[in-house]
């Protein structure tokens, strides 16, 4: 009696164990391609990486191992920019001013500006929908696109200074071909494809603050402006963190813009140069694939470094 | 309410009203503004001040376009490119995100969050060396080529495994029982409840590959492989047209399918952008 419970409970298990490494095995087959290929395009070509940047290479010739000579390269050069070298002699230190200038003014530009129209449209108020829709029309059409379309409206006779007119009389620069405007250009067209996509976040985020918070402000006498500040604002800081962060990891690495607005070599004196372009001149115009492996490690760096500290700083002030 | 107060709450509502309208406009003429002036000559297109009725009305600048023969082609390998990461991104993350919502195995999570932290390396990292890869296989200057390195990415295996970990755990149970097994219940049971989350994977993988540019730059090589934005760039770069006005055309081309989508879709896609926002 005992003796065939215990081998009808055997028998259980080891069916069971049967279905158990069926179905790890079923599942490995599912999760194949996505698996393989991730893992060549992504950690292999990563791990590639880190390795290139040891060597010297042009592609077709023998690997040749040089130590930390590709780093070096890139340090002489932000040297050589922090002494004042011109943008020829100094092009990947032109590029992180550059990206860096363009991050301080498209990141928080394009939030605060996301912000202030979702605040405005969350109100009870008709055609949200249409709202909604035109300021998320950039956020779905190709850079590239948008990049030809603006370098059009910003020629000196163009429809943006035609515009500019009404609000600041004579101020008409040359914004594409002028060294000291092609940044800016290239960073009100980021602002104006990006903003209206956070727009839409912040809104959906605003939608589900409760209510009754606004009514016991507006009860204590709190205005708009004021329920917006205090109220708002401090519940949207997750969003806030999140629409920070992406826009971030998105500016620093901004390269399809600068490429069709500046061109790959930068534009006038490196005005529209960044690292992504410098990354990619390396890697395909200067076939110094080693080089070009170092300077993304730098960037990988400094994109991570900035949002890690932009998320542990927050993280610190919400506690 | 006390008039006074009811007034300064019209003059907000006035406020909030200009306020949107002025930004939609700011958005939106962009697209009005080519819009109308690809029907102009470049030279009533370029006149200042500006000028928004086509005078002479003329189809000038997409006919050039499509005297360049590469222009069509350029269309047809865009549709191709943005067709094999659709079909790739809808069976193959839909598969693994099956198995990782549903499925047990030996270092699921582990492997999960693995694939999850490649989010963080940015594209120019692994550039070379995929471009190296691919050189190897002998697929540049191939859309296929291409399309390898995004038929399956992390985001949209991402979006099914949320989608089918919501899914209530007794519909699988219920299979288990009546003898299914796990691959089958995937195909029978999993997919067709599964459609939104692959219609959701469908618009944005097609959102993306239809507008991606660094991809097809790097990894395409003759002009006749081209996709829209980097051909439109190289025509553009390469002056191949000395008014503006056919480039104007082209980009509306381009920019039409996303549009005509978005605008068609605008309810469900916004949705689905403030849920992944959500996730963040």
């Amino acid at each position: 009696m005992s003796k065939s419970h215990l081998f009808l409970s055997q028998k259980i298990k080891s069916l069971l164990e049967k279905r158990k490494s069926r179905e790890a095995l079923e599942a490995l087959v599912l999760i194949s391609v996505v698996t393989c290929l991730n893992m060549v395009f992504g950690y292999f070509a990563a791990a590639f990486a880190f390795y290139l940047s040891f060597f010297k290479w042009d592609y077709i010739g023998s690997m040749e191992f040089v130590g930390l000579k590709n780093f070096m390269v890139i340090f002489e050069d932000l040297w050589r920019g922090i002494n004042g070298a011109y943008f020829f002699q100094a092009p990947f230190y032109t590029g992180l001013k550059n990206i860096l200038l363009y991050t301080a003014i498209v990141v928080p530009t394009q939030t605060v500006l996301a912000m202030i129209l979702a605040a405005f449209a969350n109100q009870k108020i008709k055609g949200v929908q249409f709202y909604k829709v035109s300021y998320f029309l950039p956020a779905v059409t190709s850079p590239v696109i948008i990049a030809l379309i603006f370098i059009w409206l910003f020629m000196k006779q163009g429809f943006i200074n035609y515009m500019l007119q009404f609000v600041a009389p004579g101020f008409a620069p040359d914004w594409i071909n002028d060294k000291n405007y092609l940044l800016y250009a290239i960073a009100l067209v980021a602002i104006w494809g990006t903003s209206g996509h956070f727009m839409v976040s912040f809104l959906a985020a605003m939608q589900s603050i409760p209510r009754d918070i606004y009514e016991a402000a507006m009860l204590e006498g709190a205005g708009p402006i004021r329920r917006f500040i205090y109220i708002t604002v401090p519940m949207l800081k997750p969003m806030i963190v999140y629409v920070v962060v992406l826009g971030l990891i998105g500016a620093l690495q901004m390269f399809d813009l600068a490429w069709v607005m500046a061109g790959s070599r930068g534009g006038p004196g490196g005005a529209g140069y960044t690292m992504a372009l410098d990354i990619y001149n390396e890697a395909f115009i200067n076939l110094r694939p080693g080089v070009a492996a170092a300077k993304s490690i730098f960037l990988f760096v400094l994109i991570f470094s900035i949002t890690y500290v932009f998320q542990k700083k927050y993280k610190v002030m919400a506690r | 309410m006390r008039p006074s107060l009811k007034l300064t709450k019209m003059g907000w509502i006035a406020l909030t009203y200009f306020v949107l309208s002025l930004f939609a406009f700011i958005y939106l003429s962009p697209f009005i503004r080519s819009f109308v002036a690809s029907f102009m000559t470049w030279e009533q297109a370029s006149k200042y001040p500006p000028e928004w009725i086509p005078n002479p009305f003329t189809l000038e600048n997409y006919m050039k376009l499509f005297r360049l023969e590469l222009f069509p082609r350029w269309i047809f390998n865009t549709a191709l490119y943005a067709g094999l990461i659709v079909v790739g991104n809808i069976v193959f993350s839909s598969m693994a995100g099956y198995a990782f919502a549903r499925l047990k195995f030996p270092g699921r999570d582990a492997l999960f969050s693995a694939l999850l932290a490649l989010l963080m390396i940015p594209i120019f990292v692994t550039l070379v060396p995929n471009y190296i890869i691919i050189y190897r296989l002998g697929l540049i200057d191939n859309i296929v080529g291409l399309a390898l390195l995004s038929l399956a990415n992390v985001p949209s295996t991402f979006l099914m495994r949320q989608y089918f970990l919501s899914l209530p755990q007794e519909v699988f149970d219920a299979a288990r029982i009546d003898g299914c097994g796990p691959i089958k219940s995937f195909f029978y049971i999993g997919l067709p409840l599964a459609k939104p989350a692959l219609g959701a994977v469908a618009v944005y993988q097609f959102l993306g590959a239809w507008n991606a540019f660094l991809g097809p730059l790097v990894f395409l090589r003759s002009p006749e492989n081209f996709t829209l934005p980097v051909g439109l760039s190289f025509a553009f770069q390469r002056s191949m047209w000395t008014e503006y006005t056919p480039i104007i055309a082209g980009s509306l081309v381009a920019a039409a399918p996303t549009i005509v989508l978005f605008i068609a879709l605008n309810k469900y896609l916004i949705k689905g952008i403030v849920v992944q926002a959500g996730k963040g």
